[in-house]
Order: structure tokens, then C-alpha cells, then sequence
């Protein structure tokens, strides 16, 4: 910097950035690693004046002034160039002579990232480490009460019903008259959510498809992954691999053209049809890719042109009232497969989910309702959105789920959570929870960009660069440049990894329930929580 | 042995079942009392024959007949051997720590369940969970169960030790030997199965083939095992070799070593490659190489590229240059020892570079320096401005045969004409005056600009230039006689009419350029007061010669902030001139100048310096103007396509600007002339000088010599040759290449390259820069 530069409003300091670089000049071997690796061009070689004095108290000729000049590692400070916090440095550093920090209270960056008018926005998080599940604990223990249960030795049965389920005496009704009986598919309470082939690498998409692909014709595990919207490719739709996929339908209809012409080749249905109405990263708000990441293969399956900026509408056009929405969408959708694929719309959650749920009830097509937290991550939104917008999952999941069972639906019509589950590494823990509050099984993204990629993002606003394509861990680019540094491979086994290591976590909660039959959907008498208001909202024990 | 030996312990005292503690009590004190025989008829007492140890290491022999119950045997000693005549319970030989036991019947469920040492045959079959949790103490011999029949499901659950043998004795065919799911959790020791074991656990046991050792352990023990249960009839049935198998557990290492999956590379090729097609997903769609490319990465897996910037941009000093002389191009010169170059080329752009760079110019190069940023002094382009004043004039290149006139011999005319002959065209100067240099030579007071330097370039200008005709009368009609006579006319007119006040008594002042001109042949003295009206740098001229001329008491007057700086306005300020503003004038008396405030300035003399406005009378019939300046163009063409139009007489600017836009005009013409289209000579860009890195230079350094002003000149965007790069590049990439008489250049290897910038960085001239790569 200038040393003799004005001052303009949003001249920030070191000192005022969210992440400062710490660089050791000791260690420094200056072989530009870091700056070469920097996603964000944050640090550079600076050049440095030193100065040194060897003062002598004799005469003024001998006063000894030196000039010398060195080489190190300099971060910028200007809004664009500002580190991010990724560690992409401290991974590549050959000494150890570099890291991130992040800044304990005097970031004044955030007052400043609205150059030319334009509102932050950013990939990731809500960036807040709470989490009520986190603090949901399992409290019915069931020593000598129930059957002593092993999670290493005895068999569970961890699967979760995704479909309309008729009640007894309406299904025997139509049995007897042949009459249409809805999809039901039984299948891993854990499901990859939706993450578009656009939002996600090549490298990684690939990866977290043949991860489910391997759980399901190797392990056993009959998990399923929704492709977000994006379209899917054509050889996926095309293959047996589609029936662990979910297909997703939103506003923004892309690649869709291409779902319609492979429907006549399709070897195998979708495992189920999910229409897109909210997210719980950004509630009101459409999807957005930003053209940074359109190119070539992002275009030509989402069936537009490349270099676009590609932003879904808030809503579903032509659709004017939830009642059309819902009839309207699922009709649509249920007729596209003959009636034999589940559909179910995702929303975020909300203080008016309840109205939707409701309508549902009253839909036999409708297979069941996802609703996405406040905590829900994403590829692209405006933090406001991010930040502010939404409804917790846990309240909204219970209100739903007490809701089916005033009215006696409660085994009928599944409820699956997303937002914010395993946000803080507790993924078996908090999906147990929610299971127990009423889901019929959980929706994750974030994990398992972090769990099978190595995702750098934490609740801190660290890196959230998803949204612009450098990614450094190749996840969220386009640029092959960035998501070759990816293999599908290794994050396929990474998800095999999670999904096995999940499996035996919830068996280690469900176990000492003495449940191993079923999943323990909506058995709140399991949980406990120490906070009164906690408790008396969700409906479960205060304990302390 | 006969029954005779034994002492026999009903289990019913008066036709009531003795509860097991009492039992227990009886067994225990026969014991004591030295009997080692004991039969007991037992009615599902718990736990008979364990715990003898009181007979210390005489051997204690049970037999049971009637329902043993359950945990027979546990806890069991070395020294115990137990015979149970019939079927047994659950949990027999439980935590077995050394008892023997005979059953000869079916053993329900959890025989042996934790057992570490001891032995059980057992001549039927089994429940679930046999041999679980058993272990193998190696101060002792491990734990034995020998099974005749099958086994229940679970067996060998978290087995850590002993040797179990399962016979499969009458069996189905394709019957489970060792029931469901067994093994899970196994950590030590071994399973003899003759049978299927199918569905044991993979992830903690496998399957090992007999040693030769283990088949004699086997074949010694079975005929043992055989003969106990009294079953010899089987010898030949159970020891056929091929039909035994032997499970082992697998050790940590194996189990980590080996994970209890297929690797998912064979599944990507075998399962995944082979449904989607070759490339996998998006194999059809785009061209996908395999396996991954490393975070730092070079050629085109590079993210961004470095580009030797050379010429590509102009300096800021050359930028603000209204001439447009390319300052740092003459240091580099200098520091290349080619220092009569340098000066030389002074005379290629201005030809005036002593009078004006060296003294009169504000010097715009200067101001805008890039070693202001770290509040270093500029490079001062003075003393290279006045070194050009003992160059001798350029040789005319060849003549053109065009003919050109210039009206107007100051600064602006003197320009166009010594550009226009240096392009080989015949040219005329006409001026009404006697002599040649306009405003430098009659208007600038001497304290600012030596007279012989003055004299020196304007002889030089003189012999380059032979046809300069003073003290014509230029009216409307012999404009545009010259118009017509010349191929093209530059009017450089000047701003001569001083602009007035209408004030009562105006003509008691003088005007600036009056009282300037008159000054420099010092005829007049304008006593101690001088009031000036304007403050502008003509009006500090004012004040310093009138301080030169005995004036003491000088006060400049304006209506707004007065618009002097520079030199002009510090040596006004040095004679004590004082500035008042905003005043206005009233009227100017005898006494001095009256404000509107009521104020009197009094003054000896009153001087108007509120600027000056061409004299256009000769023009206007001919030409468009406007506001009282000719109108011209941005290549200042007038609306005569003949005529030009530079200097003062187009609008009020500096010397430099009248140099500079002379210059121009000379290279328009050459362009109308050769049938080009007229337009300006691309501009580069200016150099960003945040490229440009001044830690390099000692602040202290104040240069005054050519060298050392040539050696602390940052070159912005004219690389320096000093090499930094190449020595700073941690990949050894960077190059120079020797291009001979075209110069030299940086290449950059980007087989090494990893785009980390470091050249950018370190680059003291700003050369480099670091782009992003082509998009992939």
C-alpha cells in the first residue's frame, strides 16, 4: 500500500479484514506456492524496505544507515482481493510458514462488500454454529427394559418409506376393486439432497453418484440422491443407476427437455420426482448460477446457452394458488411416469408449511413433503437471505409431524428434514433427532461436500466462495482447472465411508432403544433437552 | 470307576426340590469331608460342580443325572470333571476356568459364554451363542468346546480365545453348521467346522486351510472327544480331512489392511464405466481424462499466466506531458550511459527544451511521478530540459515540397513550424512582432528563465527554421492571402488582448502584460504600492518584478481563490505579496484601488492581470469562432479544413500545451497529407503504477545529477533489465533472450511456470503482470 494514499470510505486495513494472513518470514522459503494456489488472489510477493541504523555517539560520519530490501508474503486489502479463510495456502506450504485467522471482532469488511450497490453473496452457510438438534439428547435408555440391543452384533432394519402410504382400510378398499395404489419406495433414511449439476463439479456430481450407486449394488444400502435442479445427464437418466436417483423439478425447469426425450429409454423409473417450491438457504428466493459457471457441458444439459447467468424465479410461473401449485405439479409429474414414481414438493420450512402439509393430506398423489431448514446451504444466494431468512427445522418438523397425527395421518404421509443436519460433525445425532421428532428420514448437502470432498466451509464465513466457481477443492467449479484437482473416485468411497460410519452411529442411538425393526419415527419420548422452552416447544422432556 | 465310588447327593429332600443354595452347601462339605466322588441327581439346580476349589488340587469328579440345571459347571475349576448324563441347561461351563464337562446329550443356549478355560464335550448339539465371549489366558491352555451335533446361531459372538470344534454330526445337507451370523465381533482364537459355515462374519474372521499340525490336533482330540461321549462308532465318519475347515479371526492389521468392500475403482471400471459407457457420465458429453491434476500446476493446468508487459503501457510522467515526451524512455537512456541521446531526444518533441522543461514548464511529469506515492521527490526533469540548450538543431530531412505558414511566433507557432520543417515541408512564419518566442520572450520576467538559454534555443530555432517574417500587419485580407498561397495554415495567434474591467478609472491601471513587457526593459518604477487586480501566476509575475522594481508594499486582489501556484506563486510570496479575496473592485482612483466594501488599497500602481483573449479581428470573416476563441476540433482543425488553430488563441493553457498541440498539428497535417485518416496516434494506456514497487529506492536519495536521477526513475511499464525476475522466480522459468539491435525480451517457460505471481510482485518497473489463463 501507498504509504502516502488517501483515504476513501472503504480503505480497510489488515487489521479490518475478516481473515489475516500470518506468514512467518523465518520459515518462508519464497516458492510461491501459496500465492499460486490463492483462490481468491489474496496474498502476493511484496517487496519490503528495511531500514537499519547503527547509530555511533561519536562524530555524524560515522552514523551508519542502511537500506536493504526483502522479499515475503504480502495480503491485500482491498474488498475484492480479501482472504477468504480457505487455507488453501496452509495446505500448499512446503514450511508451515503461513495461515489464515480469522478475526476475533474487528472485521469492518462486511460494511464494505456492497461495492457499486450490489448486496454480498456468497456460496455456503448461514454461518452460525448453533444448533438446537445438537443439543436434543437421547435420554430413554433402555437397559433391561426392552430388548438388549447390539449395534455391532444385532441386524436393524434402517429403512424409511418414501411414498403415499393408504391407510389399512383404504388400501384393502382398493385391492379389492383394483383400483391405483400409490408408489411407496423403501429406501436409507439418509438422502443426498439436491445439488445441481452445475452448482456441483463434474468431478463431484460424478463422484456422489457412484458413491450411491456402490451403496446400493454393493453394500446394500438402498440410498438415494436428488439431482437439485439442473437436469441430469443423459446417460444417467438412460441407465439402471436411475432408479437411486430423485429427480428434481423447480421453477427454473432446467434440463428438463432432456429428462422428457429419455423418459422412452429409460431402463428403470426414478426412484421419485421432488418439485422444488423453496430452500431453507435462502427462503423466497429462485436458484442461481452464476454465469461464471455455465460453460459448455453446464449448458448443454441444462439446454441453454453457456456464459448466462442462470437464475430461477422465486415461484413456479403460471402457478397462482397453493392449490394449483400442488395439484397442478404433482398431476403433471405423477403422469409423466404412469403413475408410478412418487412425487412430493421440497419447501423451505416456514411458519405456513403447516397449510401445505395439509393440502397434501387431502392429494393421494402427494408421496410426502421435504422441508429445508433455515440452516441449509447453498451454491448461491444473497447473504441477507442466507443469514435471515427461515424457520429452524426442528419446530417446524414437529409442528408438521403433531399436525399429521391430530389428524391421524401420521403413518401415511412421510415428512423428510433438511437444513443444517451434521452441521457441526453430529450427523447420526442430529438426523436420529429429527427422526424421532417426526421425519420420516433426513435431507444432507453440506456434510457431504465436506465429509466426501474435504469442503473447507465452516460456520465461520470461511471461504463461501461456491457461488463464483473457484472453489479450490474443485467442488463447486466449472473450471476443470479447479475440479480436476477432484476425483469421482475417492469422493465416491468418501461417501461409502459416510454412509457406512452414519449406519452404525444410528444404530449405536437406536439400539439402546430397543428398536431394530423400524426406524423410531416420531418417538419423542426418547429425547430430552436442557432447556424448558426447548422442550416445551418440541414436545419432549426437559432434562437436566 | 464304579457307581459304588460315588457319593450320591439327591436333589430332593423329602420329596421337595432342595433349593440350589442348600445344594450347593451339601457339596461343598461333602468336599471338606474328603469325598472326591460326587453323583448328583439334580432337579435344575443352578450352577452344580462349579466352584470346587476347596478340594485344592485333588481331582473332583461329578456326575450328574436327573435335569441338570442351569450354569452347570461355571466358574469351574482345574480340578473338576463333570459328566452330565443327560441334556444340559443354559450357560454351561459359563466363565469355565478350567473344569472339564462331559454332556452327553444337546447343551442349550450360551455353553462356554466367556469361559477361559476348560473343556466341554458336548454329544449333541448346541443352542446360540455357544463360545462367546471366550478367552485365552496364556498362562493357561485355552478354553475347548467340542460339539458332535451343529451349533445355534450367533455362535462365537466376540470370541477372543479357545478352540472351538464343531462336528456337523447328522446335519442337513446345505444346513448352516454354525447356525446365523456367526462370529461377529471374533478377535482370537480358532473354529473346526465340518460343515457349512456360511454367513460368518468376513469383516472379523476368515477362513485358513489345516496345517498338518492342525489336522493331528484335530484327529488326537476328536478320537479323545469320541471316546468320552462314547460315539468311537463316528471315528471314521468325522476324520476325513478335506471335509474340516478352519476359521480364524482376522487381526487388526487384516481388517484395516483389507476393508470389507470391493476398491471402487474396480467398481468404477467393472460396474459404473460399464452401464454409463466408456468416460463414465458425462463420457458422451465432453472429453474426461482421468484421475486428478495437482493444486500447483504448470502450462495450461496453470490458473494464471505471467505476461512480460513491455511497452504496452506509457508512464505517467509521459501521460501528464501535454508534449508528450516520454520522460522515462530518456532516463532509461541515461542510466544506459547514452546520456547526448537522452538530451537529444529532447529536441525531437519540443523545441524548447531548456527554456521550458528546464525552466518555465509547471512540470506535469513531475506532479504526477509514481515515487510521490511513497512520498519520494519526483525525478526532476529540469536538469535534462536544460542540458538540451547546447544541442545543435536536427538536420531537415529531405524537402517535401509543401508549403506551410504558421502565424504567430510564440511558443505554440514556433512548435508547429519546427515539427512541420522537420517533416520536410517549407514553412513560413508570419508575427506582428520584432521578435520571435511570443509571451517567453517579451511577457516572462528574466528572473525566471535565463536570457541566454532563452537566446540560445531561439537561435536555434532561427537556423532551422529560415523563413521567420516579423512585424507583418496580418489583417482579414492577407490571412487569407496566406491561406490560399500555403498548402496549410497554422494560426498561433496567441492570446494578446488583455481582458479589462468595467470599472470607473480602468484607465489609470495597466495591464499585466504591459507592465511585464515594459519591465524587462526596465523603463518604468512603479513606487512602493502595487495593488494587482487577479491573482493568477501572470499576476505573481507581476508582483515579483514590481518587487524588483522597488515595490514594497504588494497586495494581489481576486473575487475567488486566487488560482497561482508553483514557482510564480512562492516567488511572489517570497517579495511579501499579500493575497486578499474575495474583493471586488469598486473603482480605481489616484489613490489606489476602491473595493465595494468602502475599502481603499492604496497604490501607486494598479495592475490588471485578469488574463488575456486572442485578438481575432484578422479571423473571424474566415473562420468559425466561438465565446472569443477560434473553434476547432480535437485535432485542431479549424472550420477552414485548410487552417489550424493551436495555442492561447484556442483556448488558455500552458506553454506546454501550446508545444504540444504545435507537435500534433504537424503529425495531422502529415496524415492529411498522405491521404490518411486523420486520427490520433493510439493512445497506450497508462500504466497502473500500484504495479510499479518503489521499495527498491532509498527515500533519503534527494538525486540531483542525470545519472542519478536516470538510477532512481521507477520506469513504470519500461522494464529495466535489472533481471529481478529471473532471479525472484522460484521455478527458475523466467528467461531473457538477447534479440540483437531489437533489444531484449522475458519469456516465460510454462513447462515450469506455476502462475505464482512472484515476478509481478517483485517486478521494480511493473512489467509483469499475472493474468488469468485461457478459459478451459
Amino acid at each position: 500500500m501507498s504509504s502516502n494514499r488517501s483515504l476513501e470510505p472503504s480503505a480497510l486495513s489488515l487489521n479490518d479484514l475478516p481473515w489475516q494472513v500470518k506468514f512467518s518470514n523465518d520459515r518462508c522459503t519464497l516458492c510461491g506456492q501459496c500465492t499460486a494456489v490463492c483462490p481468491v488472489k489474496a496474498i502476493e510477493l511484496g517487496v519490503f524496505r528495511k531500514r537499519t541504523l547503527k547509530p555511533s555517539i561519536r562524530r555524524q560520519a560515522d552514523q551508519g544507515v542502511a537500506q536493504d530490501v526483502f522479499y515475503g508474503i504480502r495480503q491485500k486489502t482491498d474488498v475484492a482481493h480479501a482472504c477468504i479463510g480457505c487455507a488453501m495456502c496452509t495446505l500448499v506450504c512446503p514450511n508451515d510458514a503461513i495461515h489464515p485467522e480469522k478475526n476475533p471482532g474487528l472485521d469492518r469488511m462486511k460494511f464494505h462488500i456492497n461495492q457499486q450497490g450490489v448486496p454480498r453473496r456468497r456460496g455456503g452457510r448461514r454461518n452460525a454454529a448453533g444448533s438446537i438438534l445438537d443439543r436434543i439428547k437421547f435420554t430413554r435408555i433402555s437397559m433391561l427394559t426392552d430388548p438388549a440391543l447390539d449395534a455391532g452384533r444385532h441386524e436393524f432394519e434402517m429403512r424409511t418409506l418414501l411414498g403415499r402410504v393408504l391407510s389399512p382400510r383404504e388400501n384393502m378398499k382398493r385391492l379389492k376393486e383394483k383400483g391405483w395404489i400409490p408408489p411407496v419406495r423403501e429406501i436409507y433414511p439418509l438422502i443426498i439432497g439436491g445439488m445441481s449439476f452445475g452448482a456441483l463439479s463434474p468431478t463431484m456430481w460424478e463422484g456422489l453418484q457412484m458413491g450411491v450407486a456402490y451403496l446400493n449394488e454393493e453394500m446394500g444400502m438402498p440410498v438415494r440422491m436428488c439431482t437439485g435442479e439442473g437436469g441430469c445427464p443423459p446417460r444417467l437418466l438412460r441407465s439402471r443407476f436411475l432408479k437411486y436417483v430423485i429427480l428434481q423439478i423447480a421453477s427454473g425447469y432446467f434440463g428438463w427437455d432432456e429428462i422428457i426425450h429419455a423418459i422412452p429409454h429409460m431402463k428403470e423409473d426414478p426412484c421419485a420426482i421432488e418439485i422444488k417450491y423453496g430452500q431453507g438457504a435462502k427462503p423466497g428466493d429462485g436458484g442461481l448460477l452464476m454465469w461464471h459457471k455455465v460453460n459448455k457441458l453446464i449448458a448443454a444439459i441444462r439446454g441453454v446457452p453457456a456464459g448466462v447467468s442462470l437464475p430461477s424465479p422465486p415461484t413456479h410461473q403460471t402457478q397462482y394458488s397453493i392449490e394449483e401449485s400442488v395439484a397442478k405439479m404433482i398431476l403433471s409429474m405423477s403422469m409423466a411416469w404412469g403413475f408410478r414414481v412418487p412425487v412430493y414438493p421440497k419447501i423451505s420450512a416456514s411458519s405456513t408449511s403447516l397449510a401445505v402439509l395439509n393440502n397434501l393430506t387431502r392429494n393421494d398423489y402427494a408421496s410426502g413433503l421435504a422441508i429445508d431448514g433455515e440452516d441449509g446451504g447453498t451454491g448461491a444466494a444473497y447473504t441477507v437471505s442466507m443469514d435471515h431468512m427461515g424457520h429452524p427445522i426442528a419446530s417446524c418438523i414437529r409442528d408438521n409431524y403433531l399436525n399429521l397425527i391430530k389428524i391421524g395421518k401420521q403413518n401415511e404421509i412421510p415428512i423428510f428434514a433438511g437444513g443444517g443436519i451434521g452441521k457441526n460433525g453430529n450427523l447420526a445425532a442430529n438426523a436420529a433427532a429429527l427422526i424421532m421428532l417426526g421425519a420420516s428420514g433426513v435431507q444432507i448437502g453440506k456434510y457431504v461436500m465436506q465429509a466426501a470432498a474435504g469442503c473447507v466451509g465452516t460456520e465461520e464465513d470461511r471461504c463461501n466462495v461456491c457461488n463464483v466457481g473457484i472453489c479450490p477443492k474443485g467442488i463447486t467449479s466449472q473450471d476443470p482447472r479447479l475440479y480436476r484437482r477432484l476425483d469421482p473416485e475417492d469422493v465416491a468411497e468418501r461417501v461409502v465411508d459416510l454412509f457406512v460410519s452414519f449406519d452404525t452411529e444410528l444404530k449405536k442411538i437406536v439400539a439402546p432403544l430397543g428398536r431394530s425393526t423400524s426406524l423410531p419415527i416420531g418417538m419423542s419420548d426418547a429425547l430430552g433437552i436442557d432447556d424448558v422452552a426447548a422442550a416445551q416447544r418440541l414436545s419432549i422432556k426437559y432434562v437436566v | 470307576m464304579t457307581h459304588t465310588d460315588f457319593i450320591y447327593i439327591p436333589g430332593k429332600r423329602e420329596e421337595k426340590r432342595i433349593p440350589s443354595r442348600v445344594l450347593e452347601e451339601i457339596i461343598h462339605q461333602q468336599i471338606h469331608s474328603g469325598q472326591r466322588h460326587l453323583e448328583i441327581e439334580a432337579f435344575g439346580q443352578h450352577g452344580i460342580g462349579g466352584r470346587l476349589w476347596d478340594a485344592g488340587t485333588d481331582p473332583v469328579n461329578i456326575r450328574i443325572i436327573g435335569h441338570s440345571g442351569q450354569r452347570t459347571g461355571s466358574l469351574g475349576n482345574a480340578n473338576t470333571c463333570i459328566e452330565i448324563m443327560g441334556p444340559a441347561s443354559d450357560d454351561l461351563g459359563w466363565l469355565n476356568a478350567g473344569a472339564r464337562i462331559v454332556v452327553h446329550g444337546h447343551a442349550s443356549n450360551g455353553v462356554m459364554n466367556g469361559a477361559a478355560q476348560g473343556r466341554v464335550f458336548v454329544g449333541g448339539s448346541i443352542g446360540a451363542r455357544g463360545m462367546t465371549m471366550t478367552k485365552h489366558n496364556p498362562r493357561f491352555d485355552p478354553p475347548e468346546l467340542w460339539v458332535l451335533g451343529t451349533a445355534g446361531d450367533y455362535f462365537g459372538e466376540f470370541m477372543a480365545g479357545g478352540i472351538a470344534v464343531v462336528c456337523g454330526h447328522g446335519s442337513q445337507p446345505e444346513e448352516k453348521v454354525l447356525g446365523y451370523r456367526p462370529l461377529v465381533g471374533m478377535v482370537g482364537g480358532k473354529v473346526f467346522v465340518r460343515g457349512s459355515a456360511a454367513g460368518f462374519s468376513q469383516k472379523d474372521a476368515k477362513q485358513v486351510s489345516l496345517t498338518d499340525d492342525d489336522w493331528q490336533w484335530l484327529e488326537t482330540g476328536l478320537e479323545n472327544f469320541l471316546k468320552k461321549t462314547g460315539r468311537m462308532d463316528l471315528l471314521a465318519t468325522l476324520t476325513v480331512r478335506p471335509e474340516w475347515m478352519l476359521l480364524t479371526a482376522k487381526s487388526p492389521h487384516e481388517k484395516a489392511d483389507s476393508p470389507n468392500r470391493p476398491d471402487m475403482q474396480g467398481f468404477r471400471k467393472q460396474v459404473w464405466d460399464r452401464e454409463l459407457g466408456p468416460g463414465g457420465l458425462i463420457g458422451d458429453l465432453q472429453e474426461t481424462v482421468p484421475g486428478t491434476i495437482p493444486v500447483i500446476a504448470t502450462g495450461d493446468l496453470r490458473r494464471y499466466v505471467p505476461v512480460w508487459e513491455q511497452d504496452k503501457y506509457i508512464a505517467p510522467c509521459q501521460a501528464a506531458c501535454p508534449t508528450g515526451i516520454p520522460v522515462q524512455d530518456r532516463w532509461a537512456m541515461v542510466r544506459a550511459d547514452n546520456v547526448d541521446e537522452a538530451i537529444a531526444m529532447g529536441l525531437a518533441h519540443t523545441p524548447f527544451p531548456a527554456t521550458v522543461c528546464g525552466y518555465l514548464c509547471p512540470s506535469p511529469c513531475m506532479a504526477a511521478c509514481t515515487r510521490h506515492q511513497e512520498g519520494m521527490p519526483p525525478v526532476s526533469v529540469r536538469n535534462l530540459g536544460r542540458a538540451g540548450e547546447q544541442v545543435p538543431p536536427p538536420e531537415p530531412p529531405e524537402k517535401t515540397g509543401r508549403k506551410m505558414a504558421v502565424i504567430g511566433a510564440g511558443p505554440g507557432g514556433l512548435s508547429a513550424a519546427w515539427h512541420l520543417t522537420l517533416n520536410g515541408h517549407l514553412v513560413t512564419v508570419f508575427d506582428t512582432g520584432s521578435v520571435i518566442g511570443g509571451k517567453i520572450a517579451s511577457v516572462i520576467p528574466g528572473s525566471r528563465i535565463p536570457e541566454n538559454t532563452l537566446k540560445t534555443e531561439l537561435a536555434r530555432i532561427k537556423a532551422l527554421i529560415p523563413d521567420i517574417r516579423l512585424k507583418q500587419s496580418i489583417d482579414a485580407d492577407a490571412f487569407a492571402r496566406i491561406r490560399d498561397e500555403y498548402d496549410f495554415t497554422v494560426v498561433a495567434a496567441g492570446a494578446k488582448k488583455p481582458k479589462s474591467l468595467p470599472v470607473p478609472g480602468i484607465e489609470l491601471a495597466v495591464f499585466a502584460n504591459e507592465f511585464l513587457s515594459d519591465a524587462k526593459t526596465k523603463k518604468i518604477t512603479p513606487g512602493k504600492q502595487v495593488v494587482i487586480i487577479g491573482a493568477g501566476n501572470v499576476g505573481c509575475d507581476v508582483a515579483t518584478e514590481a518587487h524588483r522594481l522597488g515595490a514594497r508594499d504588494i497586495t494581489l486582489i481576486d473575487v475567488q481563490r486566487p488560482a497561482a501556484f508553483g514557482k510564480e506563486r512562492e516567488d511572489a510570496e517570497n517579495c511579501g505579496a499579500k493575497f486578499l479575496w474575495p474583493v471586488y473592485t469598486k473603482e480605481i482612483t489616484e489613490q489606489g484601488v476602491m473595493l465595494q466594501s468602502g475599502d481603499l488599497l492604496p497604490a501607486d500602481t494598479v495592475v490588471v492581470a485578469i488574463g488575456d483573449v486572442p485578438d481575432l479581428d484578422f479571423i473571424q470573416p474566415h473562420l468559425a469562432v466561438d465565446n472569443g476563441f477560434v473553434t476547432v476540433d480535437r485535432f485542431n482543425r479549424t472550420s477552414d479544413p485548410k487552417v489550424f488553430a493551436i495555442g492561447d488563441a484556442v483556448a488558455s493553457g500552458l506553454i506546454t500545451d501550446a508545444i504540444g498541440a504545435g507537435k500534433r498539428t504537424a503529425q495531422v497535417i502529415d496524415q492529411l497529407i498522405s491521404g490518411k485518416e486523420v486520427r490520433e496516434t493510439p493512445a497506450m494506456p497508462v500504466m497502473d503504477t500500484s504495479r510499479v514497487h518503489l521499495a527498491y529506492y532509498d527515500p533519503k536519495t534527494r538525486p540531483d545529477d542525470l545519472s542519478s536521477c536516470g538510477d532512481v526513475c521507477a520506469s513504470c511499464g519500461r522494464c529495466r533489465d535489472c533481471g529481478i525476475c529471473v532471479a525472484v522466480c522460484p521455478e527458475s522459468a523466467i528467461f531473457r533472450n538477447d534479440l540483437g539491435k531489437a533489444g531484449f525480451e522475458y519469456q516465460v517457460d510454462p513447462d515450469k511456470c506455476i502462475g505464482c505471481g512472484f515476478c509481478k510482485g517483485a517486478c521494480p518497473c511493473g512489467i509483469w503482470d499475472l493474468i488469468p489463463n485461457t478459459p478451459m
